[in-house]
């Protein structure tokens, strides 16, 4: 099958030009689609300041684990602890709630789980030379054991959460009015955003990143060109652990409250928003802002098809699809090139 | 090549063609209604939705069923979604105190919220449920009552959920009232798999651990899957004929064969789901004719199901 292909390709130039065009805005032309799809069929809700302020309060918790995972994926590792991680922190800020610490405290020490948690995994992989789907499936049953310890396998709410941090995720910015409407940008989305920006300098603008990147393409060859691996797999690791904790504290703060398993959905999307990313960039090396295009993709296929009264459980099957079809287009165009 | 690049367009079109097809059937109706639940795999919440919707069919309302499969930080952003779309009221099925956000949203917009065996809220139109202590208190007393009010009890309970954890509250009174019925253990299961499984390895721990014939008087559990859990373990252990007493609540279509068969599973407490569903869908009527709700919560009549009566409706 593929000689046919190579052939062709090689009998027309031009279809080479065309098949990296592909490649490279496949997932950008499905994601064109879908959002004119949703604005055709919802023309007077889905296009409006407020669905989209919406949206991205509704995916800032995703966002964050899903920059943090992105940190690990450059290296092509991954961390399937994240959704337990977030639910943990989530449970130790509301326990520390409990014993009425303030909450800049409370919100420091979860994030501190965070760090730990994730300097852990990263121990387990570049030091004890673990791989990652097992280190991170490890400590993924741990932290939610753990989860379930402390908080008596209760969920945490009412008076113990203190008013000014539920009130957080409902607060924003004043962006003023926009067509007789008062616009608020959300206080999760802003939060996000300063994530996403550390992430993507970090990533893109430092010799740490690079070293990432370095490590992904040949780790081999990064160890001999005298990368510190092991050195920056630990910090990697680390930083996800802190990203995913600071998830599950939006979280707590969105829900006003904490439950053992409330962070659990978040690993596989955040992982599927990853991949989808990955796929808009040149090589399909993960990229932080694939990375939210492709977790945006996943939050406007939510709330689109909740919109249009599509059954829940059918968002899940085309998800998948979705997925499926913008790797195999992006991998079976690279086949064609080559 | 030229082929192969139609059929990777005619992938992409094929997506879009049933996106669209999908959306074809959100048809048109007079009153837009949205039933948001995390729990739709739990088979009582499929109940009473179920009831509701047959209850709306009478009504020619637009019923829209939103499960988030759990999560629910996303029942919020639902909601959320909801309020955009202007429908005329919503219904939920979940802690109201951890969906505050959206149901603020939802008050801004004027937007009527009544829960479904949810939790009580003042941005709840009402809730309708059924009376969670008084079915704990059935089973309880009857276990109670069975073993003479002397021996060891495991309870299987789940905090999590408020109105689950409500049943172990009065069950945890009546057992404490016994000075002779000990708490032999207090196991919350892993429900990911429905809660059977869980508790049957759970209590097949619990009964190797108690070898002694009698050492176990009774298994209160606070709903029907440990229940079932429990009975099977005992079954495996064969150990039925020691005369341990299960109850559970809810009356599910099982738990009431198990209970007809005349095992060690004896008691179990029906919630009148179809009652809730068609009670809710009331209190959404009355909502929408403009009516004023005055009790926080509207309390569906419960009843206690014993070989008696476990194959009658």
């Amino acid at each position: 099958m593929r000689n046919v292909f190579s052939i062709f390709a090689t009998v027309a130039p031009q279809v080479n030009i065309m098949l990296t065009l592909l490649r490279r805005y496949g997932t950008l032309i499905g994601f064109a689609a879908i959002l004119l799809f949703f604005w055709i069929s919802l023309p007077d809700t889905f296009m409006t300041a407020r669905n989209w302020l919406n949206i991205s309060q509704q995916m800032s918790m995703l966002i964050v684990v899903a920059a943090g995972m992105t940190i690990v994926m450059v290296m092509g590792d991954f961390d399937l602890s994240v959704g337990s991680m977030a639910s943990l922190a989530g449970i130790a800020v509301a326990v520390l709630f409990t014993v009425d610490l303030p909450i800049w405290a409370a919100v420091s020490l979860a994030l501190m789980v965070g760090l730990v948690g994730g300097a852990i995994n990263g121990v387990l992989i570049s030091f004890i030379g673990i791989l990652p789907f097992v280190a991170t499936l490890a400590t993924l049953t741990m932290l939610s054991g753990l989860a379930f310890v402390v908080s008596g396998g209760k969920t945490i709410s009412g008076r113990v959460i203190p008013e000014g941090f539920s009130s957080f995720a409902r607060g924003g910015l004043s962006l003023g009015e926009w067509g007789g409407v008062a616009i608020t940008l959300p206080n999760l989305t802003l939060v996000a955003i300063v994530i996403v920006a550390l992430v993507w300098v970090l990533l893109e603008q430092t010799t740490f990143g690079r070293r990432l990147y370095a490590i992904g393409g040949n780790i081999e060859a990064a160890h001999l060109s005298g990368v510190a691996v092991r050195k920056l797999k630990l910090i990697a690791f680390a930083l996800t652990g802190s990203t995913a904790a600071l998830a599950g504290i939006m979280y707590a703060s969105r829900v006003a409250s904490a439950n053992p398993t409330q962070g659990s959905s978040l690993m596989l999307n955040a992982i599927a928003g990853v991949f989808l990313g990955s796929t808009f960039s040149e090589h399909g090396e993960p990229r932080v802002l694939g990375t939210i295009l492709g977790v945006l993709i996943l939050g406007i296929l939510d709330n689109g098809l909740t919109q249009l009264s599509v059954d829940s459980y059918i968002r899940q099957i085309l998800v998948g699809g979705i997925i499926i079809l913008a790797v195999s287009t992006s991998s079976l165009t690279k086949h064609l090139r080559s | 090549m030229t082929h192969r690049h139609k059929t990777l367009r005619a992938l992409l079109a094929s997506t879009t063609f049933a996106i669209t097809a999908l959306a074809a059937t959100g048809a048109l109706a007079q009153s837009k209604i949205a039933v948001i639940t995390p729990y739709l795999s739990q088979p009582g919440t499929q109940f009473y939705v179920e009831a509701f919707q047959a209850a709306a069919a009478d009504k020619d309302w637009d019923v829209n069923v939103i499960d988030t499969a759990g999560d629910v930080a996303a029942v919020i952003s639902r909601i959320e979604d909801m309020v955009t779309q202007n429908v005329d009221a919503i219904v939920v099925n979940v802690d109201p105190s951890q969906v505050s956000a959206g149901l603020q949203a939802a008050a801004d917009a004027a937007i009527p919220v009544v829960g479904m065996d949810a939790g009580s809220d003042p941005l709840l139109v009402t809730n309708v449920t059924s009376n969670g202590y008084a079915m704990a208190a059935e089973t309880s007393t009857y276990v109670a009552d069975r073993i003479d009010g002397e021996g060891n009890v495991v309870m299987f309970v789940f905090e999590a959920f408020p109105p689950v954890q409500v049943r172990s509250v009065v069950a945890d009174a009546v057992f404490g009232n016994f000075p002779d019925i000990k708490v032999l253990d207090r196991v919350t299961p892993d429900v990911a798999d429905g809660g059977i499984a869980d508790s049957r390895a759970k209590m097949e721990a619990i009964l190797a651990a108690n070898p002694e014939p009698g050492s176990i008087k009774a298994v209160w559990a606070a709903w029907d899957q440990p229940a079932l859990g429990a009975l099977q373990a005992i079954e495996a252990a064969g150990r039925q004929d020691e005369g341990v007493v299960i109850t559970g609540i809810d009356a599910n279509p099982q738990a009431r064969e198990a209970i007809a068969s005349g095992g060690n599973f004896e008691a179990t407490v029906a919630q009148d789901f179809k009652g809730i569903g068609a009670a809710a869908a009331d209190v959404v009527s009355r909502v929408l004719a403009g009516d004023e709700i005055k009790q926080g919560v509207v309390y569906v009549p419960t009843k206690l199901i014993t070989i008696a009566n476990a194959t009658a409706d």
